[in-house]
Protein backbone atom coordinates (compact mmCIF):
# COMPACT_ATOMS: atom_id res chain seq x y z
CA UNK A 1 0.00 0.00 0.00
CA UNK A 2 1.26 3.24 -0.93
CA UNK A 3 0.04 6.24 1.20
CA UNK A 4 2.52 9.60 0.26
CA UNK A 5 2.89 10.64 -3.23
CA UNK A 6 6.01 12.21 -3.91
CA UNK A 7 6.09 15.26 -6.34
CA UNK A 8 8.97 15.12 -8.11
CA UNK A 9 10.32 18.25 -10.87
CA UNK A 10 13.89 17.73 -10.91
CA UNK A 11 15.54 14.66 -9.64
CA UNK A 12 17.91 16.78 -7.19
CA UNK A 13 14.88 17.16 -5.01
CA UNK A 14 13.65 13.98 -5.06
CA UNK A 15 16.22 12.31 -2.36
CA UNK A 16 15.27 14.60 0.72
CA UNK A 17 11.30 14.13 -0.19
CA UNK A 18 11.46 11.06 -0.65
CA UNK A 19 13.80 10.17 2.30
CA UNK A 20 10.70 12.87 4.23
CA UNK A 21 8.29 10.71 2.35
CA UNK A 22 9.90 7.23 4.19
CA UNK A 23 9.28 8.71 7.85
CA UNK A 24 5.99 8.82 7.18
CA UNK A 25 4.55 6.29 5.18
CA UNK A 26 5.18 4.23 1.95
CA UNK A 27 5.91 6.47 -1.09
CA UNK A 28 4.83 6.12 -4.63
CA UNK A 29 6.67 9.15 -6.61
CA UNK A 30 5.09 11.40 -9.75
CA UNK A 31 7.87 12.87 -11.70
CA UNK A 32 7.47 15.46 -14.27
CA UNK A 33 9.85 17.89 -15.86
CA UNK A 34 13.48 17.11 -15.57
CA UNK A 35 12.78 14.83 -13.41
CA UNK A 36 10.06 12.79 -16.14
CA UNK A 37 12.64 13.18 -18.68
CA UNK A 38 15.87 11.59 -16.68
CA UNK A 39 13.78 8.87 -14.92
CA UNK A 40 16.13 6.27 -13.94
CA UNK A 41 17.59 8.46 -11.26
CA UNK A 42 14.04 8.15 -9.65
CA UNK A 43 13.91 4.60 -10.11
CA UNK A 44 16.96 4.03 -8.19
CA UNK A 45 15.15 4.81 -5.38
CA UNK A 46 13.25 1.35 -5.78
CA UNK A 47 9.59 2.85 -5.44
CA UNK A 48 7.26 2.80 -8.44
CA UNK A 49 7.10 5.85 -10.40
CA UNK A 50 4.50 7.36 -12.50
CA UNK A 51 6.05 9.68 -15.42
CA UNK A 52 4.22 12.53 -16.78
CA UNK A 53 5.56 13.92 -20.20
CA UNK A 54 4.85 17.39 -19.50
CA UNK A 55 6.00 19.82 -17.24
CA UNK A 56 2.59 22.27 -17.27
CA UNK A 57 0.69 22.31 -13.78
CA UNK A 58 -2.75 21.88 -15.27
CA UNK A 59 -1.42 18.31 -16.30
CA UNK A 60 0.19 17.97 -13.25
CA UNK A 61 -2.88 18.59 -11.37
CA UNK A 62 -4.72 16.10 -13.23
CA UNK A 63 -1.99 13.26 -12.35
CA UNK A 64 -1.70 13.44 -9.18
CA UNK A 65 -5.48 13.89 -8.80
CA UNK A 66 -5.78 10.56 -10.46
CA UNK A 67 -3.41 9.16 -8.08
CA UNK A 68 -5.23 10.46 -5.40
CA UNK A 69 -7.96 8.82 -6.00
CA UNK A 70 -6.58 5.71 -6.55
CA UNK A 71 -4.33 5.39 -3.53
CA UNK A 72 -6.31 7.89 -1.15
CA UNK A 73 -2.77 8.78 0.52
CA UNK A 74 -2.76 10.52 3.49
CA UNK A 75 0.18 13.06 2.25
CA UNK A 76 0.82 14.61 -0.85
CA UNK A 77 5.01 15.60 -0.60
CA UNK A 78 5.94 17.87 -3.17
CA UNK A 79 8.98 20.77 -4.29
CA UNK A 80 8.10 24.53 -3.13
CA UNK A 81 7.91 25.41 -6.93
CA UNK A 82 5.36 27.69 -9.32
CA UNK A 83 5.07 24.58 -11.24
CA UNK A 84 3.96 22.46 -8.36
CA UNK A 85 2.15 24.95 -6.08
CA UNK A 86 -0.24 25.68 -8.63
CA UNK A 87 -0.91 22.02 -9.49
CA UNK A 88 -1.64 21.03 -6.15
CA UNK A 89 -3.78 24.36 -5.22
CA UNK A 90 -6.66 22.95 -8.00
CA UNK A 91 -5.96 19.50 -6.18
CA UNK A 92 -6.19 20.78 -2.55
CA UNK A 93 -9.60 22.50 -3.94
CA UNK A 94 -11.07 19.45 -5.50
CA UNK A 95 -10.43 17.51 -2.06
CA UNK A 96 -10.87 20.18 -0.03
CA UNK A 97 -7.60 19.26 1.88
CA UNK A 98 -4.98 21.22 3.64
CA UNK A 99 -2.43 22.70 1.52
CA UNK A 100 1.32 24.13 2.91
CA UNK A 101 3.90 25.85 1.21
CA UNK A 102 7.18 26.95 2.04
CA UNK A 103 7.38 24.45 4.50
CA UNK A 104 10.78 24.44 6.87
CA UNK A 105 10.11 21.66 9.41
CA UNK A 106 7.39 19.12 9.38
CA UNK A 107 6.83 16.08 11.37
CA UNK A 108 4.37 13.45 10.98
CA UNK A 109 1.77 12.35 13.96
CA UNK A 110 -0.70 9.71 14.41
CA UNK A 111 -3.84 11.90 13.55
CA UNK A 112 -2.23 14.62 11.21
CA UNK A 113 0.97 16.78 11.04
CA UNK A 114 2.59 19.79 12.68
CA UNK A 115 4.78 21.77 10.70
CA UNK A 116 6.46 25.53 10.30
CA UNK A 117 6.40 28.06 7.61
CA UNK A 118 7.14 31.12 7.20
CA UNK A 119 4.29 34.07 7.80
CA UNK A 120 3.89 37.56 7.43
CA UNK A 121 6.59 38.33 4.75
CA UNK A 122 8.61 35.17 6.86
CA UNK A 123 8.92 38.31 10.16
CA UNK A 124 6.37 35.69 11.53
CA UNK A 125 7.05 31.46 11.59
CA UNK A 126 3.62 29.86 12.68
CA UNK A 127 3.66 26.37 13.42
CA UNK A 128 0.00 24.66 12.37
CA UNK A 129 -1.29 21.26 13.34
CA UNK A 130 -3.40 19.72 10.42
CA UNK A 131 -5.30 16.04 10.12
CA UNK A 132 -4.46 13.81 7.28
CA UNK A 133 -4.64 13.77 4.21
CA UNK A 134 -2.69 16.70 3.78
CA UNK A 135 -0.22 18.61 0.90
CA UNK A 136 2.69 19.48 2.32
CA UNK A 137 5.33 21.45 -0.43
CA UNK A 138 8.64 21.79 1.22
CA UNK A 139 12.04 24.05 1.22
CA UNK A 140 15.42 22.52 0.48
CA UNK A 141 17.19 20.96 3.51
CA UNK A 142 13.90 19.80 4.80
CA UNK A 143 15.22 16.23 5.55
CA UNK A 144 18.15 13.79 5.07
CA UNK A 145 18.31 12.45 1.77
CA UNK A 146 17.02 9.01 1.04
CA UNK A 147 19.20 6.48 0.04
CA UNK A 148 19.14 4.76 -3.41
CA UNK A 149 18.79 1.50 -3.80
CA UNK A 150 16.65 -1.27 -5.95
CA UNK A 151 14.94 -0.65 -9.17
CA UNK A 152 11.46 0.95 -8.83
CA UNK A 153 8.69 0.01 -11.67
CA UNK A 154 7.66 2.80 -14.84
CA UNK A 155 4.05 3.50 -15.09
CA UNK A 156 3.30 6.43 -17.73
CA UNK A 157 0.47 9.20 -17.41
CA UNK A 158 -0.92 11.40 -19.58
CA UNK A 159 -3.84 14.04 -19.80
CA UNK A 160 -5.47 17.07 -21.18
CA UNK A 161 -5.57 20.20 -20.01
CA UNK A 162 -8.83 21.76 -19.33
CA UNK A 163 -8.70 23.49 -22.71
CA UNK A 164 -5.46 25.55 -21.85
CA UNK A 165 -3.28 25.52 -25.00
CA UNK A 166 -0.12 26.55 -25.33
CA UNK A 167 0.99 29.06 -27.90
CA UNK A 168 5.02 29.53 -27.52
CA UNK A 169 7.11 28.32 -24.57
CA UNK A 170 9.85 31.31 -23.76
CA UNK A 171 12.80 30.60 -22.00
CA UNK A 172 14.05 32.91 -19.13
CA UNK A 173 16.79 34.89 -19.32
CA UNK A 174 19.25 33.17 -17.05
CA UNK A 175 22.99 33.79 -15.77
CA UNK A 176 23.57 31.15 -14.11
CA UNK A 177 25.79 33.27 -11.73
CA UNK A 178 25.37 30.90 -8.25
CA UNK A 179 24.35 33.78 -5.42
CA UNK A 180 23.89 31.72 -3.08
CA UNK A 181 27.36 30.86 -2.80
CA UNK A 182 28.36 34.51 -2.94
CA UNK A 183 30.74 35.74 0.17
CA UNK A 184 29.59 39.00 -1.18
CA UNK A 185 26.67 40.49 -2.73
CA UNK A 186 25.88 44.12 -4.18
CA UNK A 187 21.77 44.11 -4.34
CA UNK A 188 20.29 47.10 -6.65
CA UNK A 189 17.18 48.49 -6.39
CA UNK A 190 14.90 50.99 -8.42
CA UNK A 191 16.89 53.87 -6.55
CA UNK A 192 19.12 53.21 -9.42
CA UNK A 193 17.44 55.39 -12.78
CA UNK A 194 18.87 54.03 -15.97
CA UNK A 195 20.19 50.42 -16.62
CA UNK A 196 23.80 51.88 -17.72
CA UNK A 197 24.10 53.21 -13.88
CA UNK A 198 24.20 49.39 -12.98
CA UNK A 199 27.85 49.37 -14.44
CA UNK A 200 28.99 51.07 -10.92
CA UNK A 201 27.32 48.10 -8.98
CA UNK A 202 29.42 45.96 -11.03
CA UNK A 203 32.81 47.81 -10.50
CA UNK A 204 31.76 47.91 -6.81
CA UNK A 205 30.82 43.93 -6.69
CA UNK A 206 33.83 43.44 -8.63
CA UNK A 207 36.71 45.13 -6.42
CA UNK A 208 34.66 43.09 -3.47
CA UNK A 209 34.91 40.09 -5.00
CA UNK A 210 30.91 39.89 -5.03
CA UNK A 211 27.83 39.16 -7.75
CA UNK A 212 25.30 41.68 -8.52
CA UNK A 213 21.53 40.60 -7.64
CA UNK A 214 18.63 43.01 -7.18
CA UNK A 215 15.22 43.47 -6.07
CA UNK A 216 12.36 41.88 -8.24
CA UNK A 217 11.13 44.70 -10.08
CA UNK A 218 14.98 45.36 -11.13
CA UNK A 219 15.12 41.91 -12.59
CA UNK A 220 11.13 40.90 -13.30
CA UNK A 221 9.84 44.50 -14.75
CA UNK A 222 12.87 46.41 -15.91
CA UNK A 223 14.66 43.47 -16.96
CA UNK A 224 17.97 45.19 -15.94
CA UNK A 225 19.27 41.91 -14.73
CA UNK A 226 18.47 38.42 -14.93
CA UNK A 227 15.55 36.69 -13.59
CA UNK A 228 18.24 34.24 -11.38
CA UNK A 229 19.83 37.03 -9.75
CA UNK A 230 16.23 38.10 -8.22
CA UNK A 231 16.35 38.10 -4.39
CA UNK A 232 14.21 37.63 -2.04
CA UNK A 233 10.89 35.43 -0.62
CA UNK A 234 9.68 34.95 -4.53
CA UNK A 235 13.14 34.84 -5.79
CA UNK A 236 16.69 33.59 -4.22
CA UNK A 237 17.56 33.34 -1.16
CA UNK A 238 21.24 34.20 0.06
CA UNK A 239 23.33 33.92 2.86
CA UNK A 240 26.49 36.17 1.94
CA UNK A 241 29.13 37.59 4.56
CA UNK A 242 28.54 40.98 3.28
CA UNK A 243 25.29 42.36 1.90
CA UNK A 244 25.48 46.14 0.56
CA UNK A 245 21.54 47.37 -1.04
CA UNK A 246 21.71 50.12 -3.02
CA UNK A 247 18.37 52.08 -3.74
CA UNK A 248 16.59 49.38 -2.24
CA UNK A 249 13.47 50.01 0.04
CA UNK A 250 13.52 47.22 2.16
CA UNK A 251 9.99 45.43 1.42
CA UNK A 252 9.92 42.56 3.89
CA UNK A 253 9.51 40.76 0.52
CA UNK A 254 13.20 41.65 -0.46
CA UNK A 255 14.73 41.48 3.56
CA UNK A 256 13.68 38.14 3.77
CA UNK A 257 15.58 36.67 1.08
CA UNK A 258 18.74 38.59 2.61
CA UNK A 259 17.91 37.33 6.42
CA UNK A 260 20.79 34.88 6.50
CA UNK A 261 23.81 37.31 5.74
CA UNK A 262 26.07 38.36 8.21
CA UNK A 263 26.69 41.97 7.50
CA UNK A 264 24.13 44.24 5.86
CA UNK A 265 24.79 47.79 4.11
CA UNK A 266 22.02 49.76 3.19
CA UNK A 267 22.44 53.16 1.04
CA UNK A 268 19.30 55.20 0.32
CA UNK A 269 19.15 59.01 0.15
CA UNK A 270 16.39 58.43 2.23
CA UNK A 271 16.63 57.75 6.17
CA UNK A 272 13.20 56.91 6.80
CA UNK A 273 13.64 54.11 4.44
CA UNK A 274 12.55 50.82 6.22
CA UNK A 275 16.13 48.82 4.83
CA UNK A 276 18.09 51.93 6.94
CA UNK A 277 16.13 49.82 10.27
CA UNK A 278 17.20 46.72 9.31
CA UNK A 279 20.64 46.94 8.57
CA UNK A 280 23.83 46.88 10.36
CA UNK A 281 25.01 50.55 8.70
CA UNK A 282 22.91 52.86 6.96
CA UNK A 283 24.34 55.12 4.65
CA UNK A 284 22.39 58.22 4.19
CA UNK A 285 23.47 59.13 1.02
CA UNK A 286 22.52 60.12 -2.73
CA UNK A 287 23.62 56.86 -4.69
CA UNK A 288 25.31 58.21 -7.27
CA UNK A 289 27.88 60.44 -5.44
CA UNK A 290 28.09 57.97 -2.58
CA UNK A 291 28.81 55.01 -5.13
CA UNK A 292 31.49 56.42 -7.20
CA UNK A 293 33.32 57.93 -4.05
CA UNK A 294 33.40 54.41 -2.38
CA UNK A 295 34.95 52.69 -5.03
CA UNK A 296 37.57 55.16 -5.52
CA UNK A 297 38.33 54.85 -1.82
CA UNK A 298 38.40 51.17 -2.00
CA UNK A 299 40.57 51.47 -4.95
CA UNK A 300 42.98 53.76 -3.06
CA UNK A 301 43.16 51.35 -0.51
CA UNK A 302 43.57 48.56 -2.04
CA UNK A 303 46.57 50.37 -4.20
CA UNK A 304 47.83 51.04 -0.68
CA UNK A 305 48.06 47.15 0.36
CA UNK A 306 49.21 46.15 -3.02
CA UNK A 307 51.89 48.51 -2.82
CA UNK A 308 53.34 47.77 0.83
CA UNK B 1 -23.36 39.52 -19.88
CA UNK B 2 -19.53 39.28 -18.96
CA UNK B 3 -18.55 40.27 -15.63
CA UNK B 4 -15.46 40.01 -13.89
CA UNK B 5 -14.90 39.11 -10.15
CA UNK B 6 -11.54 40.37 -7.81
CA UNK B 7 -10.55 38.78 -5.45
CA UNK B 8 -9.39 41.50 -2.93
CA UNK B 9 -8.24 39.92 0.90
CA UNK B 10 -7.84 42.10 3.51
CA UNK B 11 -4.52 41.06 4.53
CA UNK B 12 -2.24 41.66 7.59
CA UNK B 13 0.36 44.51 7.43
CA UNK B 14 3.99 42.68 7.55
CA UNK B 15 5.19 46.32 7.52
CA UNK B 16 3.48 46.58 10.96
CA UNK B 17 4.22 43.45 12.88
CA UNK B 18 3.15 43.58 16.75
CA UNK B 19 5.17 41.96 19.20
CA UNK B 20 3.48 40.67 22.44
CA UNK B 21 6.21 40.69 25.30
CA UNK B 22 6.68 36.99 25.15
CA UNK B 23 7.86 36.97 21.90
CA UNK B 24 4.79 35.83 20.12
CA UNK B 25 2.68 37.40 17.47
CA UNK B 26 0.42 39.80 18.37
CA UNK B 27 -2.21 39.46 15.23
CA UNK B 28 -5.26 41.28 16.99
CA UNK B 29 -3.10 44.72 16.69
CA UNK B 30 -1.47 43.90 14.00
CA UNK B 31 -3.35 46.60 11.12
CA UNK B 32 -5.08 45.07 7.49
CA UNK B 33 -4.54 46.50 4.24
CA UNK B 34 -5.43 45.49 0.73
CA UNK B 35 -2.64 42.49 -0.18
CA UNK B 36 -0.51 44.72 -2.43
CA UNK B 37 -0.83 42.07 -5.86
CA UNK B 38 -4.49 42.74 -5.63
CA UNK B 39 -4.10 45.94 -7.04
CA UNK B 40 -2.90 44.53 -9.91
CA UNK B 41 -5.52 42.78 -10.07
CA UNK B 42 -7.86 45.10 -9.98
CA UNK B 43 -6.06 47.77 -12.69
CA UNK B 44 -6.18 44.85 -14.73
CA UNK B 45 -10.13 45.02 -14.60
CA UNK B 46 -10.23 48.50 -15.70
CA UNK B 47 -8.60 47.37 -18.56
CA UNK B 48 -10.98 44.67 -19.49
CA UNK B 49 -14.04 46.08 -18.27
CA UNK B 50 -14.03 48.00 -21.04
CA UNK B 51 -13.55 44.80 -23.42
CA UNK B 52 -16.21 42.72 -21.52
CA UNK B 53 -18.86 45.27 -21.10
CA UNK B 54 -19.92 43.97 -17.88
CA UNK B 55 -19.81 44.39 -14.15
CA UNK B 56 -17.09 44.12 -11.55
CA UNK B 57 -17.47 42.51 -8.44
CA UNK B 58 -14.99 42.63 -5.80
CA UNK B 59 -15.65 39.48 -2.90
CA UNK B 60 -13.70 39.94 0.72
CA UNK B 61 -13.56 37.26 2.57
CA UNK B 62 -12.21 38.63 6.38
CA UNK B 63 -10.07 35.79 7.75
CA UNK B 64 -8.81 37.93 10.90
CA UNK B 65 -10.61 39.00 13.51
CA UNK B 66 -11.91 40.63 16.61
CA UNK B 67 -14.43 41.61 14.32
CA UNK B 68 -15.29 44.67 15.83
CA UNK B 69 -11.65 46.44 15.32
CA UNK B 70 -11.44 45.10 12.18
CA UNK B 71 -14.11 47.18 10.68
CA UNK B 72 -12.11 50.47 9.62
CA UNK B 73 -9.51 48.24 7.71
CA UNK B 74 -11.60 46.19 6.06
CA UNK B 75 -13.91 49.15 5.01
CA UNK B 76 -10.69 51.04 3.85
CA UNK B 77 -9.69 47.69 1.48
CA UNK B 78 -13.33 47.38 0.04
CA UNK B 79 -13.32 51.23 -0.70
CA UNK B 80 -10.18 50.96 -2.68
CA UNK B 81 -11.56 48.35 -4.48
CA UNK B 82 -15.18 50.26 -5.53
CA UNK B 83 -12.70 52.89 -6.01
CA UNK B 84 -11.08 51.57 -8.18
CA UNK B 85 -13.33 49.48 -10.83
CA UNK B 86 -15.61 47.59 -8.93
CA UNK B 87 -19.35 48.21 -9.24
CA UNK B 88 -20.52 46.26 -6.32
CA UNK B 89 -18.66 44.97 -3.33
CA UNK B 90 -19.24 41.44 -1.33
CA UNK B 91 -18.42 41.36 1.86
CA UNK B 92 -17.94 37.81 4.11
CA UNK B 93 -17.67 38.90 7.81
CA UNK B 94 -17.99 36.06 10.40
CA UNK B 95 -16.66 35.42 13.72
CA UNK B 96 -17.45 31.21 12.85
CA UNK B 97 -14.61 31.67 9.94
CA UNK B 98 -12.12 33.48 12.35
CA UNK B 99 -9.02 32.74 12.12
CA UNK B 100 -8.61 31.96 8.36
CA UNK B 101 -8.83 28.30 6.84
CA UNK B 102 -7.70 27.80 3.66
CA UNK B 103 -10.17 25.45 2.69
CA UNK B 104 -13.00 27.42 4.26
CA UNK B 105 -11.64 30.76 2.64
CA UNK B 106 -11.91 29.30 -0.97
CA UNK B 107 -15.08 27.47 -0.16
CA UNK B 108 -16.83 30.93 0.79
CA UNK B 109 -15.32 32.67 -2.36
CA UNK B 110 -16.48 30.20 -4.52
CA UNK B 111 -20.07 30.18 -2.78
CA UNK B 112 -20.45 34.43 -3.26
CA UNK B 113 -19.59 33.83 -6.89
CA UNK B 114 -22.38 31.44 -7.26
CA UNK B 115 -25.01 31.95 -4.48
CA UNK B 116 -24.70 35.76 -5.63
CA UNK B 117 -25.33 35.20 -9.51
CA UNK B 118 -22.27 37.13 -10.13
CA UNK B 119 -21.79 34.59 -13.52
CA UNK B 120 -18.18 35.64 -14.13
CA UNK B 121 -15.99 35.16 -17.84
CA UNK B 122 -13.23 36.21 -15.94
CA UNK B 123 -12.21 35.67 -11.88
CA UNK B 124 -8.97 37.88 -11.13
CA UNK B 125 -6.75 37.24 -8.07
CA UNK B 126 -2.88 37.98 -6.88
CA UNK B 127 -0.62 35.50 -7.11
CA UNK B 128 -0.27 35.53 -3.41
CA UNK B 129 -1.12 37.07 -0.42
CA UNK B 130 1.17 39.54 1.81
CA UNK B 131 0.23 37.82 5.33
CA UNK B 132 -0.57 33.99 4.27
CA UNK B 133 1.59 34.53 0.92
CA UNK B 134 -0.58 30.25 0.15
CA UNK B 135 0.02 30.80 -3.12
CA UNK B 136 -3.46 28.79 -3.57
CA UNK B 137 -6.31 30.71 -2.90
CA UNK B 138 -7.64 30.82 -7.11
CA UNK B 139 -6.62 27.08 -8.00
CA UNK B 140 -8.85 26.44 -5.01
CA UNK B 141 -11.65 28.94 -6.40
CA UNK B 142 -11.03 27.88 -9.78
CA UNK B 143 -11.42 23.86 -8.53
CA UNK B 144 -14.79 24.60 -6.78
CA UNK B 145 -16.37 26.11 -10.01
CA UNK B 146 -15.27 23.74 -11.91
CA UNK B 147 -13.53 26.25 -14.08
CA UNK B 148 -10.07 26.30 -15.84
CA UNK B 149 -6.70 27.75 -13.71
CA UNK B 150 -3.72 29.89 -14.80
CA UNK B 151 -1.26 31.07 -12.08
CA UNK B 152 1.16 33.54 -12.10
CA UNK B 153 -0.18 35.72 -15.43
CA UNK B 154 1.85 38.25 -15.63
CA UNK B 155 0.95 39.46 -19.09
CA UNK B 156 -2.80 39.19 -20.30
CA UNK B 157 -1.93 40.22 -24.20
CA UNK B 158 -5.62 40.00 -25.27
CA UNK B 159 -9.26 38.64 -25.54
CA UNK B 160 -10.32 37.18 -28.60
CA UNK B 161 -13.25 34.56 -29.48
CA UNK B 162 -14.38 33.79 -26.16
CA UNK B 163 -10.59 33.29 -25.39
CA UNK B 164 -7.63 34.88 -23.40
CA UNK B 165 -3.84 35.12 -24.14
CA UNK B 166 -1.78 35.33 -21.23
CA UNK B 167 1.85 34.95 -20.22
CA UNK B 168 2.25 32.68 -17.80
CA UNK B 169 5.80 32.82 -15.34
CA UNK B 170 6.58 29.42 -14.69
CA UNK B 171 9.62 27.99 -11.93
CA UNK B 172 12.01 27.50 -15.13
CA UNK B 173 10.21 29.46 -18.55
CA UNK B 174 7.47 31.42 -19.88
CA UNK B 175 4.61 30.18 -21.60
CA UNK B 176 2.13 32.29 -23.73
CA UNK B 177 -1.24 29.99 -23.30
CA UNK B 178 -4.81 30.46 -24.77
CA UNK B 179 -6.81 30.35 -21.85
CA UNK B 180 -10.82 28.98 -22.77
CA UNK B 181 -13.52 31.46 -20.76
CA UNK B 182 -14.73 31.91 -18.46
CA UNK B 183 -11.37 31.14 -16.36
CA UNK B 184 -9.93 31.99 -12.58
CA UNK B 185 -6.86 33.66 -13.35
CA UNK B 186 -4.28 34.64 -10.66
CA UNK B 187 -1.83 37.66 -11.93
CA UNK B 188 2.16 39.00 -10.55
CA UNK B 189 3.06 42.08 -10.02
CA UNK B 190 5.00 42.82 -13.39
CA UNK B 191 1.04 42.62 -14.66
CA UNK B 192 0.68 46.34 -14.56
CA UNK B 193 1.85 49.52 -12.35
CA UNK B 194 -1.30 50.19 -10.30
CA UNK B 195 -2.57 54.06 -9.95
CA UNK B 196 -4.29 54.54 -6.98
CA UNK B 197 -7.70 56.12 -7.28
CA UNK B 198 -8.32 59.69 -7.56
CA UNK B 199 -10.35 61.62 -5.03
CA UNK B 200 -13.70 61.51 -7.20
CA UNK B 201 -13.22 58.41 -7.72
CA UNK B 202 -12.68 57.75 -3.76
CA UNK B 203 -15.90 59.72 -3.56
CA UNK B 204 -17.89 58.04 -6.05
CA UNK B 205 -17.49 54.91 -3.49
CA UNK B 206 -18.98 55.18 -1.31
CA UNK B 207 -22.46 55.27 -3.16
CA UNK B 208 -21.52 52.42 -4.27
CA UNK B 209 -23.30 49.07 -2.73
CA UNK B 210 -21.52 47.20 -0.57
CA UNK B 211 -22.91 43.52 0.30
CA UNK B 212 -21.85 41.92 3.98
CA UNK B 213 -23.07 38.40 4.23
CA UNK B 214 -22.57 35.56 6.80
CA UNK B 215 -22.17 31.75 6.21
CA UNK B 216 -25.95 31.92 7.25
CA UNK B 217 -26.79 33.84 4.08
CA UNK B 218 -24.80 31.85 2.61
CA UNK B 219 -26.63 28.62 3.68
CA UNK B 220 -22.82 27.35 3.97
CA UNK B 221 -21.36 24.99 6.51
CA UNK B 222 -17.84 24.97 7.01
CA UNK B 223 -15.05 22.64 8.07
CA UNK B 224 -11.86 24.55 9.95
CA UNK B 225 -8.61 22.17 9.32
CA UNK B 226 -5.83 23.87 10.52
CA UNK B 227 -5.19 24.57 14.45
CA UNK B 228 -2.22 27.69 14.67
CA UNK B 229 0.03 26.30 17.86
CA UNK B 230 2.08 28.99 17.49
CA UNK B 231 3.34 32.77 15.87
CA UNK B 232 6.67 34.05 17.22
CA UNK B 233 7.87 37.33 15.75
CA UNK B 234 11.25 36.30 14.40
CA UNK B 235 13.80 38.63 15.69
CA UNK B 236 16.13 40.79 13.94
CA UNK B 237 18.74 42.36 15.84
CA UNK B 238 21.04 44.51 13.08
CA UNK B 239 23.38 47.06 14.43
CA UNK B 240 21.61 49.96 13.17
CA UNK B 241 24.39 52.18 12.80
CA UNK B 242 23.76 54.85 11.00
CA UNK B 243 25.96 56.78 8.80
CA UNK B 244 24.94 59.95 7.76
CA UNK B 245 28.13 63.01 6.61
CA UNK B 246 27.49 65.78 4.38
CA UNK B 247 30.51 64.92 2.98
CA UNK B 248 30.26 61.98 1.12
CA UNK B 249 34.13 61.13 1.38
CA UNK B 250 33.91 61.16 4.62
CA UNK B 251 30.89 59.10 4.58
CA UNK B 252 32.90 56.19 2.67
CA UNK B 253 35.92 55.97 4.90
CA UNK B 254 33.71 55.41 7.46
CA UNK B 255 32.16 52.55 6.22
CA UNK B 256 34.88 51.17 5.20
CA UNK B 257 36.18 51.51 8.44
CA UNK B 258 33.66 49.49 10.07
CA UNK B 259 33.48 46.79 7.52
CA UNK B 260 37.41 47.01 7.96
CA UNK B 261 36.38 46.36 11.51
CA UNK B 262 34.01 43.65 10.85
CA UNK B 263 36.39 41.62 8.90
CA UNK B 264 34.05 41.49 5.70
CA UNK B 265 36.41 43.21 3.29
CA UNK B 266 38.66 41.28 1.36
CA UNK B 267 40.43 44.04 -1.10
C1 LIG C 1 3.93 38.34 -3.28
C2 LIG C 1 5.08 39.29 -3.44
C3 LIG C 1 6.35 38.78 -3.61
C4 LIG C 1 7.43 39.65 -3.75
N1 LIG C 1 8.68 39.10 -3.88
C5 LIG C 1 9.74 39.93 -3.92
C6 LIG C 1 11.07 39.42 -3.97
O1 LIG C 1 11.29 38.20 -3.97
N2 LIG C 1 12.09 40.29 -4.02
C7 LIG C 1 11.91 41.65 -4.02
O2 LIG C 1 12.90 42.39 -4.06
N3 LIG C 1 10.68 42.16 -3.99
C8 LIG C 1 9.59 41.35 -3.94
N4 LIG C 1 8.34 41.89 -3.91
C9 LIG C 1 8.21 43.34 -4.15
C10 LIG C 1 8.44 44.19 -2.91
O3 LIG C 1 7.24 44.31 -2.20
C11 LIG C 1 8.91 45.61 -3.30
O4 LIG C 1 7.96 46.18 -4.19
C12 LIG C 1 10.27 45.68 -3.96
O5 LIG C 1 11.20 44.91 -3.22
C13 LIG C 1 10.75 47.11 -4.03
O6 LIG C 1 11.91 47.20 -4.83
P1 LIG C 1 12.95 48.40 -4.68
O7 LIG C 1 13.43 48.47 -3.29
O8 LIG C 1 13.94 48.21 -5.78
O9 LIG C 1 12.12 49.69 -5.10
P2 LIG C 1 11.46 50.84 -4.23
O10 LIG C 1 10.60 50.31 -3.18
O11 LIG C 1 10.88 51.78 -5.22
O12 LIG C 1 12.70 51.54 -3.50
C14 LIG C 1 13.65 52.35 -4.11
C15 LIG C 1 14.51 52.95 -3.00
O13 LIG C 1 15.58 53.67 -3.58
C16 LIG C 1 15.80 54.85 -2.83
N5 LIG C 1 16.43 55.80 -3.74
C17 LIG C 1 15.88 56.46 -4.79
N6 LIG C 1 16.79 57.23 -5.40
C18 LIG C 1 17.96 57.07 -4.73
C19 LIG C 1 19.27 57.61 -4.88
N7 LIG C 1 19.58 58.45 -5.86
N8 LIG C 1 20.22 57.21 -4.01
C20 LIG C 1 19.94 56.34 -2.99
N9 LIG C 1 18.71 55.81 -2.81
C21 LIG C 1 17.74 56.17 -3.67
C22 LIG C 1 14.44 55.28 -2.37
O14 LIG C 1 14.54 56.08 -1.20
C23 LIG C 1 13.77 53.93 -2.10
O15 LIG C 1 13.94 53.55 -0.74
C24 LIG C 1 7.25 41.05 -3.74
C25 LIG C 1 5.97 41.55 -3.56
C26 LIG C 1 4.89 40.70 -3.39
C27 LIG C 1 3.55 41.29 -3.15
N1 LIG D 1 -9.77 36.09 2.34
C1 LIG D 1 -9.69 36.42 1.04
N2 LIG D 1 -10.64 37.22 0.48
C2 LIG D 1 -10.57 37.56 -0.84
N3 LIG D 1 -9.58 37.16 -1.66
C3 LIG D 1 -8.62 36.36 -1.15
C4 LIG D 1 -8.62 35.96 0.21
N4 LIG D 1 -7.54 35.20 0.44
C5 LIG D 1 -6.86 35.13 -0.74
N5 LIG D 1 -7.52 35.83 -1.70
C6 LIG D 1 -7.11 35.99 -3.11
O1 LIG D 1 -6.16 35.00 -3.42
C7 LIG D 1 -4.89 35.57 -3.74
C8 LIG D 1 -3.77 34.68 -3.27
O2 LIG D 1 -3.77 34.56 -1.86
P1 LIG D 1 -3.10 33.38 -1.05
O3 LIG D 1 -3.58 32.11 -1.65
O4 LIG D 1 -3.53 33.56 0.36
O5 LIG D 1 -1.62 33.55 -1.20
C9 LIG D 1 -4.94 36.95 -3.11
O6 LIG D 1 -4.06 37.85 -3.76
C10 LIG D 1 -6.41 37.32 -3.30
O7 LIG D 1 -6.66 37.77 -4.63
Amino acid sequence: MSDVIVVSQKPSDAGELIGLARTMGNPVIVAFQDSAERVEELLGYGHRVYRVKSSRPEVLAKAVNILYEEFKPKLILGPNTRNVKDAMSVVAGLHDIHMAPDVVEVRGEVDGVIYKRGFMSERVTITVKVPYPTIILANPRIAEPAPKGGVGELKELSFDSMGVKVVEVKPKELSGINLEAAEVVVGVGRGFKAKDDLRMAFELAKLLGGQVGGTRPIAADLKWLPEDAWIGISGKRIAPKLYIAIGVSGAPQHMSGVAGSKIIVAVNKDKAAPIIKQSDYGVVADLYKFIPTLIEVLKRKRGASHST
Amino acid sequence: MSNIVVLVKASLNPEVVRQNPDGTFDIDYTPLKISDVDRNALEEAVRLKQVFGGKVYSVTVLTWGPLKAREKDLRLVVQEALAKVADEAFVVADESIIPGDYSVTANVIASVIKKMGLNPILVLAGEASIDESTYQIPGRVAAKLGLPYVGYVRRIREVRDGRVVVERDLEDYIEVLEVPLPAVLSVTQELNEPRPPTLIQIRMASRKPVHMLTLKDLGLDVKRQRSIVEMRVVTVSRKQVLIEEADVEKAALKLVEYLEKEGVLRL
